[in-house]
């Protein structure tokens, strides 16, 4: 499964004199040196002196300490790890697109003109909201540029609130993101079935009371700019009541902002604009198949209600139809639209993680509505099997009906001493990346399972027998579980020490004086 | 469909077990008038045949060109095979972030080379695994630099600094009311040291120079970080070309206290403008105020060096609404491909190139000025772009380019009043002589008026 030898800092394999890029002749005079002395470049520290063969060999065997998807199932809850297709890939690297530049004449550009409007079309559609735009490069960003349209939204109607409101179980992107929109956060409770509550909660142990969506809309009222709420929650569980919470913000003049980092439960079965959304983001690098890269690059875009639209990041794609001669075919062109006095400006530098947007089409494309609705369908029945078959050996601490998604607790294991981070580090001995883990913070030793909708049932009963052995494991065996893994290429690393004495880039070593 | 596993035999298998007639009994949860009661009005599945058929349409209707002279934060840089062929692995392109250190070595290695190579092109001390491009990196500088300065509220920024960072920077602070954003001007070209000395204050946290600037021109940052230091204040560096890395000295060894920009030249295409990379490097004693993901070094049980994310303790899923920044991705892939750039073409390389780049911009605007519609302006230092007066029309010099299947450089008009009737142009290893000197030739046949 893994390499077992060590690879070395790249650094400790330079070798003065090695080449691994050979440039092209200079067919022009040398550079005359204009620049003032103390402004040339002196030399470098790290940068190493390699050969092609020693860096394709380094970056083969760093890959060969990596899960991707195409090793099997990426039970990671809230990142809808499903497949990605090669072609997504192939398309994206076309020159026609790659060579494209973001500040050339919109005439020059219209196949990328017409690529964001028609996949801004399928996006209106498939959410039911009037207006898109494709600039936020990350979910976090799509919050952002989200609650920036509601903040915008406020001040054109001359007021004042401070006041962002957000489940216990929301992404800490979310209070994150109302902080960084200039908001105060207040945190609204969870009852017991996971769902938002609407009546005061009282702590079982400590006693405390925590004021629920009625309390606070009572107290905060005008204050309230809108809400932040994931749905279907991060519990994998639709907020049932959520036209009645988007009629009550809307009663009382705030809106509604919908997290859409779990749409793969819901397109082409239920559309955010239609039950009370004002405006909302969706990962493309999650529902949409993008891959994830390690991290990134993702997409954002955000969907918003017509009363939100004036507020759009310029620019805004405008598809035009011209009568080239009498009787003859309208022909479609696209113009990138800058002249829009309520916007809220610029988000991204240019027009956002492009090569993103062309996988997504792509995506897309390929499904189809059919497509689309099957691959929804298939993800919550695969949650639900999944769900069924470890129900029992793992505790369900909330109840209600999943969707794509589906969250255990610990409390079982530990009364064997054993805890979800065990579970999750065995699942690595067993050759899987494991679920997300001690997330939501309102399960007490989350583990989150999305399988999406990728895997079949083969793929499935493989990681619930593994769940399963582990389960019987913690029983017979728990003391070996606090050891996992013991078969990855490191067992566990200590990231308390890492984060007191961060170490965080390689220094050439100081030599030692004779 | 070609990408779900679905058999009429399984999907009833999986639904006997967990007990419902049907898919969707499952959506229970849902209440009955919050669902969607027809298909999406969309077209249907098609194969991929097909499908790669329709982009490869949409990919021609872009008009394709020779050679582009347009930089202004997007460079045509040659991208050397290994670049694709790598990162086309799966375990690179189709990884999570690594949350799990045991099964991501591969990736959270890379970050820490990544990281270390930044610090060295900058000449600073720490940085992040990236963020999402230039103009959103000045966001988080200019943050970072509030945060750094503590009670100092206003941040001043080069009119030098590229127009669409500046708006990306508006767009940012205008939520925060408590801080101001305010502009310096240029003078010669270069940001103008009067201006800049009289907004100088005590509540002045950072000031953002474009290093080089949107204009190309070389700005004398260790002449600047006088007064700004002398203030109190933080000098951030913003390169929107990082290939200027290799012919300009590390701005964290002139004096600058951060250094933020993009860095898509390391290894990438245009690309429309995303997805590029940006960076944000710094001083250590400004760690814990970075934004975004940090890898470091670890032990394991057994004593072996490893990497992790670390002083996660700044970041959203901790801190929630007190996090340095809500940014929770980076942008993993892209980083990547710099990193295996810069390895490939090592100190020599990086020298090299960026002397190439030099030379084709001096030898390209020794041309143009021959034609007599050309006039040099500000008369700065440069690395490979630079801007000319032009006394003719920019449309019928454009279309005549086109005609020729060359982009050229940016009508400047559109973005400085001051610069109206300049083009900038940019010239890189890409542009060969006879490129060059073909489109000189197009410029001298461009007709005065109509």
């Amino acid at each position: 499964m893994f390499l077992r030898q060590r690879e070395p800092l790249i650094f400790e394999r330079s070798v003065p004199g090695k080449r691994g890029m050979d440039l092209p002749r200079l067919d022009v005079p040398e550079a005359r040196d204009t620049r003032p002395a103390h402004l040339q470049r002196s030399g470098f520290d790290a940068l190493p002196e390699l050969s092609e063969v020693d860096v394709i060999r380094h970056f083969t065997r760093l890959s060969k300490w990596n899960y991707g998807v195409d090793d099997g199932i990426y039970p990671l809850g809230s990142c809808t790890m499903k497949h990605n297709p090669r072609l997504n890939e192939k398309v994206a690297l076309l020159p026609g697109f790659t060579d494209s530049h973001p500040m050339a004449p919109d005439a020059l550009v219209q196949g990328n003109l017409e690529l964001v409007h028609t996949l801004q079309e399928w996006l209106k559609e498939i959410t039911g909201l009037p207006g898109v735009t494709l600039q936020p490069s990350a979910g976090a960003a799509g919050e952002l540029t989200g609650v920036m349209l509601i903040r915008a939204y406020h001040v054109s109607r001359g007021a004042k609130r401070r006041v962002i409101l957000i489940p216990d179980s929301g992404h800490g992107t979310n209070p994150a993101t109302a902080a960084m929109a200039g908001y105060d956060v207040v945190e609204l409770p969870s009852q017991p079935d996971g769902t938002i509550s609407f009546a005061d909660v009282t702590d079982p142990t400590s006693g405390k009371v925590r004021k629920g969506l009625l309390s606070l809309v009572a107290e905060l009222g005008p204050e309230i700019a809108g809400a932040m709420i994931t749905n279907p929650n991060t519990v994998g569980v639709f907020e049932y009541r959520f036209k009645e919470i988007a009629d009550l913000l809307h009663s009382i003049g705030a809106l509604v902002y919908m997290d859409g980092a779990n749409m793969n439960a819901l397109i082409g079965v239920a559309r955010p604009g239609d039950f009370g959304v004002d405006v909302m983001h969706l990962n493309l690098h999650k529902t949409f198949s993008t891959p994830h890269g390690g991290g990134g690059p993702g997409a954002g875009p955000v969907c918003c209600a017509e009363k939100l639209r004036p507020f759009l990041p310029v620019p805004v794609v405008v598809r035009e139809t011209k009568e080239v001669g009498e009787g003859e075919v309208r022909v479609p062109t696209y113009r990138w639209d800058w002249d829009r006095p309520e916007s809220i400006g610029k988000v991204h530098t240019f027009f956002g993680n492009f090569g993103i947007l062309v996988r997504a089409l792509t995506y897309c494309l390929s499904h189809g509505s059919d497509g689309l609705k099957a691959a929804t369908l298939r993800a919550i029945v695969n949650a639900n099997y999944i769900r069924v078959r470890l129900q029992g050996a793992y505790a369900l601490h909330i109840d209600s009906p999943s969707l794509h998604e589906v969250v255990f607790s610990d409390t079982l294991q530990a009364k064997r001493e054993v805890h979800t981070l065990d579970i999750a580090k065995r699942l690595i001995d067993h050759g899987y990346h494991p679920p997300t883990i001690y997330f939501p913070l309102i399960v007490p030793g989350a583990l989150m399972i999305e399988p999406t909708e990728s895997e079949d049932k083969f793929e499935l009963d493989a990681f619930c027998d593994t769940m399963l052995t582990i389960a019987r494991e913690a029983e017979e065996i728990p003391e070996a579980l606090h050891h996992a893994p013991i078969l990855a290429p490191l067992r566990r690393l200590d990231e308390t020490t890492a984060a007191r004495k961060p170490v965080l880039r390689w220094q050439k070593p100081v030599p030692v004086q004779a | 469909m070609r990408y779900l596993p679905s058999s009429p035999v399984e999907d009833q298998a999986l639904l006997d077990a967990i007990g419902v007639p049907d898919a969707e009994a499952l959506l229970r949860g849902i209440p009955e008038p919050l669902r969607l009661r027809r298909e999406l009005e969309l077209p249907l599945q098609s194969s991929e045949q097909e499908v790669a058929g329709q982009m490869l349409a949409m990919a021609n209707r872009n008009t394709r060109f020779c050679a582009q002279f347009l930089g202004a934060g997007a460079y045509d840089h040659f991208v050397p095979s290994a670049i694709d062929a790598l990162i086309s692995r799966q375990e690179w392109f189709t990884a999570y972030t690594p949350y799990q250190p045991e099964i991501s070595q591969g990736t959270l290695q890379h970050l820490f080379e990544y990281q270390t190579l930044i610090c060295d092109l900058t000449g600073l001390e720490v940085t992040n695994a990236s963020l999402y491009d230039g103009g959103t990196s000045c966001v988080e500088a200019a943050l970072m630099a509030v945060r750094v300065a503590k009670k100092r509220h206003t941040v001043l920024v080069s009119r030098g600094l590229h127009p669409l960072y500046r708006d990306v920077l508006r767009t940012n602070f205008a939520p925060h009311a408590e801080l101001n954003l305010v502009e310096v001007g240029l003078k010669g070209g270069v940001t103008d040291l009067a201006d800049l000395t009289a907004k100088l204050n005590g509540d002045v946290a950072a000031v953002l120079v474009g290093y080089p600037n949107f204009l190309g021109a070389v700005e004398d940052l260790a002449a600047l970080a006088g007064p700004i230091h002398a203030a109190g204040a933080l000098l951030v560096s913003v390169t929107q070309e990082a290939f200027a890395f290799g012919w300009l000295e590390a701005p964290g060894r002139v004096d600058a206290d951060m250094a933020c920009g993009e860095a898509m030249s390391l290894g990438n295409k245009p690309n429309f403008g995303g997805p590029f990379l940006g960076f944000l490097a710094g001083k250590d004693a400004h760690k814990r105020e970075l934004p975004g993901r940090v890898v470091g070094q670890a032990k394991d049980l057994q004593d072996r060096t490893g990497y992790v994310l670390t002083l996660t303790a700044r970041e959203q899923h901790i801190r929630r609404d007190k996090a340095t920044s809500n940014i929770c991705s980076n942008q993993g892939l892209v980083t990547l491909r710099a990193n295996i750039f810069m390895q490939l073409a090592g100190p020599e390389g990086l020298k090299g190139l960026a002397a190439q780049n030099a030379a084709k911009a001096q030898y390209l605007r020794q041309r143009l000025l021959e034609l007599p519609e050309m006039e040099a302006v500000d008369d700065q230092p440069f690395f490979n772009e630079f801007v000319l007066r032009y006394r003719g029309d920019y449309d019928f010099l454009e279309a005549a380019c086109l005609q020729e299947s060359l982009l050229p450089g940016l009508d400047l008009g559109r973005y400085y009043a001051e610069y109206q009737g300049c083009i900038l142009w940019c010239a890189t290893e890409l542009h060969s002589r006879s490129m060059i000197d073909s489109l000189v030739a197009t410029l001298a046949r461009v007709p005065a008026t109509v």
